[in-house]
């Protein structure tokens, strides 16, 4: 297996001091660019199998970045913001960043982000697979969500929301994303429909639905299902 | 036209809408009205409220006077009576209703006996109606019980039917404005009986009166006064509905009054007439005095007059105008077209010096010129002594001798110039010297001057050039009358002449008030601050009024005084509480108002364009202002009003800016903390996590370099931390430098050696002059001050070397860090010293904090020292901060 490069778009040296050793000991390559032009042009010629971007560049705006790579890349983006910028996080994943870390942040949280990335870019052609989580199963082909013996009954909504979530497991997954996806783009802002459902999925595959420990809240941002690992 | 009216006039009334809206907020007021005492208005009052308390209302007993008798005592069982309060008056204790008591517990309705009652002195108000008047604009409902006689237009009237003279009176507004009123009725022999039965109650003082009073005849007169007004108002409330409702009725009379007034008596008279006569018309009407303007004739106690004219005129509901003008007849006339009056009413009065000019008396000129308007002429009565007696005002006797004075002057000169004349050529026309005489003593004497020095001219020509000569006699018939046709001539000339003096004294009168108040404007407009406009104000007021000033302000929610004159005078309580009413119903309270008329000041509110803006107290003295004071005090708190709110507007603004400014430096604080100490924070916990979790993979180079990050973002969030813990010392005024004897060398060593460790890479030269003395001050912070200027020259100053250098510069030493960096622009070299300032990005993510500086200069200034910055400092390039402080004073530096 070949060793996955990274490109770090951070304009603090002392990020970049860090990452580097880090990522590099965790069985990566590391590339380093320092504004969004240099993250640009390392995409297009270096073409890194994923990157991490600081929303907050000097040259221009991170959200831009994201949108210009968009326009030619698939690469996989983790953003680095902070936990105040709600707003920011939300735009930079709408516009087709695959997930996020706020600062500060652990190496082992920033790996797993990593991981995820790359696994789901790697399986984005592929058939769908059944998929475990905490005990539950999730066969996207029979269209069956089953613990141990005993099949879950859900609503074609409650389905499709599982389904949603489980194509991005590990990954944040925006309400836009969500609500526009299972109810339809006119839904974009309905939020409260969500909590509903979000609600009656738990109280279905949850073991202890008070104690989510499958469908996780990303406050303000959306949900994310947990893989294994992550769970564990 | 007409028609258009009609059709305008067929949606509801504007006006009759919004007096309506008025009253649903107020309270609403009844009023038991009584022929006479002991027709059993309380008991009617009482037993109505009994009924109302066992239906659940919420009623209470403000004031009644049950006069002892048990029947109506006993009504007063299972009513809560409010306490009273006691007055001291004239030695006496009085029982007074409590406003303040009835304020405070609110009760849905207050019953308070006795309309016409007057409150003693010291009350807020003089009178009861006043005091029910605040109850309703409280929203409370009052019901209270007025005697007809007691009405302020039927006085007269009631006077003349019972030859009682009646003192305490009501305006009829207030019972106009009640909105129920309620007749207690009893026939005149049943009253009389109830008296005989010693059911009616009254004061000693009245018991003398008594007989006259009641009797059958007036009893009878005066039931009938109260049954005619009780229709009246049912009238006018008929009419009130018609007009909320737009229905056209039968109730326009269209009439409409110009009652003309001036000072002498008949005036009042003048007045009651008329009310009787709007009210009988159910028209409205309107009160006006016509000043003349070219006359200073407004004498105070003629001003008085017609004020307490126009507060009677007001009083019976009339409208008041004061007008000035040439002609009265033209003016009145004028008003009255404009107006669309449609009746003038006007009394015949004694004509007196003044009008002998003109041909005719004011009234007839009226009603030959006032073509379709109704002139209603009121005579005086025959018993109107001090009508009949009023002396003409005699000019006082120093004004006489020198009048005499002058015209003598005048007249001895023409007489001696015309001798000489003589002697060298006969002159037939040399009476014309005399004229001329007459004229200079017009001219410089005035109207008296003029007038005795026509008598005198017509005498020493007579005895000086008619023949015979040296006689009073004249010899030739056609003489004497040449004679008379002189004096004739002299005094009308004189009488023009001393006028256009007048005129000329009026004018100048007006032109040193106009100057005095442009003088004022123009001052006030130069004032940018509040304080010294108020200071303007009063020091000016008292200039021109002669008494004393204050200026009260709200200030914190409560009016406090901001500004007298002279400067120590103080305030009682009445003085402040009749400042605080003026202040809350914006209108004149205190001396010589209806509220609180006690207190030592008139307190006028000054009303800017945009509500109030304070309060005026004028001191009250025995002499009244004169019309020019009081114009010019019109015209210096409107003055004051507009400035005042200017000001108030203008530190609104700054208040305003105050807080945008407030805001973007919390934004600033926010945003340079979450930088400042997330990137550190974020690097540590990325090493920390690092070598935890893969140290082991790691060369040992990488792991020493995580490590040393580590060290380093710790030393930045530490320095960070340090630096706000000495801003919030600034900003809270918790710094307190040591003065201790500071050696300059010894600090900037101090400070570059902690430079170099944390920037071990750059050159800092230091250059210190062998002759610097002893400066008084904190090392630690001046050293601090030096390690952030010098951490602004590492991060701006590129890889050139730093310049630190000390010398004495006069009395002073100077301390100056250099930088050859990229320098800053001179639009920026004051605000670098601001918080959170930092020059490079604008997204706040420079390497610095942005409080160095701030905190260098709020260290330097805590020190007694000044700081400022250069740029470019060297050759088109690089910064240089300059910091001062004085030299220590040589006889500090003795030991001891």
């Amino acid at each position: 297996m070949t060793v996955s490069r990274i490109l770090v778009v951070d304009d603090e040296p002392q990020i970049q001091r860090f990452l580097k050793p880090s990522l590099t000991a965790a069985g990566y390559e590391v590339i380093e660019a320092l504004t969004g032009a240099d993250a640009l042009k390392a995409v297009a010629t270096q073409a890194p199998d994923l990157v991490i971007l600081d929303l907050g560049l000097p040259d221009m705006d991170g959200k831009d970045v994201i949108a210009s790579l968009r326009g030619w890349s698939e690469v996989p983006i983790v953003i680095l913001s902070a936990r105040d910028r709600e707003s920011e996080k939300i735009a930079a994943l709408d516009l087709g960043a695959d997930d996020y870390v706020e600062k500060p942040f652990g190496i082992g949280e920033l790996t797993a982000r990593i991981r995820n990335a790359l696994r789901h870019r790697g399986r984005l052609d592929a058939i769908p697979e059944i998929m475990e989580v905490d005990g539950l199963t999730i066969d996207p082909i029979r269209r069956l969500v089953t613990r141990g013996v005993e099949t879950i009954r859900l609503t074609p909504k409650e389905y499709d929301l599982l389904l949603l979530l489980s194509r991005h497991a590990g990954r944040v997954v925006t309400h836009r994303t969500l609500l526009t996806t299972v109810w339809g783009p006119a839904h974009g802002e309905d939020l409260h429909y969500l909590r509903v459902f979000i609600g009656q999925l738990r109280q279905k595959i949850e073991r202890d639905p008070t104690e989510p420990r499958i469908v996780r809240t990303e406050p303000g941002v959306g949900y994310r299902l947990l893989t294994d690992h992550e769970t564990s | 036209m007409a028609d258009d009216d009609r059709r305008d006039d067929r949606r509801p009334d504007p006006d009759a809408l919004l007096v309506l809206a008025d009253k649903d907020r107020r309270g609403k007021l009844t009023v038991f009205l009584g022929a006479a005492p002991g027709v059993g208005k309380t008991y009617a009052m009482l037993s109505r409220a009994a009924r109302l308390r066992t239906d659940g209302v919420d009623i209470v007993v403000g004031l009644v006077e049950t006069h002892g008798r048990s029947e109506t005592a006993g009504l007063l069982d299972g009513l809560e009576v409010l306490p009273r309060r006691h007055v001291s008056h004239r030695g006496r204790m009085l029982e007074e209703f409590d406003l303040d008591a009835a304020l405070e517990r609110r009760p849905s309705i207050v019953i308070v006996d006795e309309l016409a009652h007057s409150n003693p002195d010291g009350s807020r108000h003089p009178k009861r109606h006043q005091d029910i008047e605040e109850l309703i604009a409280a929203g409370i409902d009052v019901w209270t019980a007025l005697n007809i006689q007691h009405l302020e237009s039927l006085a007269d009237l009631v006077g003349r039917i019972t030859g009682i003279t009646v003192r305490e009176r009501v305006p009829d507004i207030v019972l106009k404005r009640a909105d129920e009123v309620l007749l207690v009725d009893l026939s005149p022999s049943e009253l009389i009986e109830r008296l005989k039965d010693g059911k009616v109650y009254l004061p000693e003082s009245a018991r003398r009166a008594v007989d006259r009073f009641f009797r059958l005849g007036n009893l009878t007169a005066l039931r009938e006064l109260a049954l005619r007004r009780t229709a009246d108002r049912v009238d006018d409330q008929m009419v009130d509905y018609l007009k909320q409702n737009a229905i056209d009725g039968p109730w326009a009379t269209g009439e409409r009054l110009l009652v003309c007034v001036g000072s002498d008596v008949l005036s009042e008279k003048v007045i009651r007439v008329a009310s009787r006569l709007a009210s009988g018309l159910n028209a409205p009407w309107m009160v006006v005095s016509i000043e003349r303007a070219d006359r200073e004739v407004e004498t105070p106690e003629r001003l008085q007059r017609i004020e307490t004219l126009f507060r009677l005129a007001e009083q019976l509901g009339a409208e008041t105008r004061r007008v000035i003008g040439h002609d009265f007849v033209d003016e009145i006339l004028k008003l009255a077209r404009r107006e669309h009056a449609t009746q003038i009413v006007i009394g015949t009065r004694r004509r007196g010096r003044m009008d002998r000019f003109l041909s005719r008396s004011l009234p007839e000129a009226l009603a030959k010129r006032a073509s379709g308007l109704g002139v209603y002429i009121v005579t005086p009565d025959g018993g109107d002594a001090a009508f009949a007696k009023r002396p003409l005002p005699m000019p006082r006797l120093s004004a006489l001798r020198q009048a005499t004075a002058i015209a003598s002057g005048f007249v001895a000169i023409a007489a001696a110039i015309g001798k000489v004349i003589d002697l060298i050529v006969h002159l037939p026309n040399i009476s014309l010297l005399f004229l001329l005489a007459v004229l200079g003593a017009a001219v410089s004497g005035g109207y008296l001057a003029a007038f005795f020095a026509a008598v005198l001219s017509t005498l020493a020509y007579n005895f000086l050039f008619i023949d015979p000569l040296h006689t009073f006699t004249i010899a030739a018939p056609h003489e004497v009358f040449a004679l008379f046709v002189f004096l004739a001539v002299a005094i009308i000339a004189g009488g023009f002449a001393s006028r256009i003096r007048e005129q000329a004294e009026i004018a100048g009168i007006r032109a040193a008030a106009l100057q005095s108040l442009y003088d004022f404007s123009r001052k006030l407009a130069g004032t940018a601050k509040t304080e010294d406009a108020i200071w303007l104000t009063v020091s000016h007021l008292q200039a021109r009024l002669k008494r004393k000033v204050v200026l009260l302000l709200p200030r914190q929610g409560d009016l406090s005084m901001a500004a007298a004159w002279p400067p120590d005078t103080e305030l009682d309580v009445t003085d402040l509480t009749a400042a605080r009413w003026a202040h809350d119903k914006r209108e004149a309270a205190g001396h010589g108002t209806g509220t609180l008329p006690n207190s030592r000041f008139e307190f006028r509110p000054l009303l800017g364009p945009h509500g109030i803006v304070g309060v005026c107290g004028i001191e009250h003295r025995d002499d009244r202002l004169d019309l020019n004071a009081e114009r010019a005090l019109t015209a210096i708190l409107d003055q004051t009003a507009i400035a005042l709110d200017r000001a108030r507007l203008a530190e609104e603004t700054v208040q305003q800016a105050a807080r945008l400014e407030g805001e973007r430096y919390r934004e600033a604080l926010l945003s340079s903390i979450s930088h400042d100490l997330r990137t550190p924070l974020a690097t540590i916990t990325g090493a920390v996590t690092g070598l935890r979790q893969l140290g082991e993979r790691m060369t040992p180079e990488n792991r020493d370099d995580l490590l040393q990050s580590i060290e380093e973002e710790s030393g930045r969030m530490s320095r960070f931390v340090a630096n706000l813990l000495d801003m919030t010392r600034i900003e809270a005024g918790t710094l307190k430098p040591k003065q201790e004897w500071m050696d300059v060398t010894d600090v900037v060593q101090s400070a570059v050696e902690r430079t170099r460790k944390y920037a071990p890479g750059r050159l800092i030269e230091t250059g210190i002059a062998p002759d610097l003395p002893l400066i008084k001050g904190d090392s630690v912070l001046l050293s601090q001050v030096l390690f952030n200027l010098l951490d602004n020259a590492v991060k701006y100053g590129g890889e050139e070397p730093i310049n630190v250098y000390a010398r004495r510069d006069g009395k002073d030493v100077l301390i100056s860090v250099t930088d050859l960096g990229k320098g800053i622009p001179p639009e920026e070299l004051d605000r670098i010293f601001e918080k959170f300032y930092r020059r490079g990005k604008p997204d706040g993510r420079a390497p610095g904090t942005g409080l160095g500086l701030s905190i260098a200069r709020g260290f330097v200034e805590a020190m007694g020292g000044r700081i400022h910055a250069e740029s470019p400092a060297w050759k088109k390039k690089g910064t240089r901060i300059i910091m001062r402080f004085p030299e220590a004073e040589p006889s500090a530096m003795e030991p001891g």
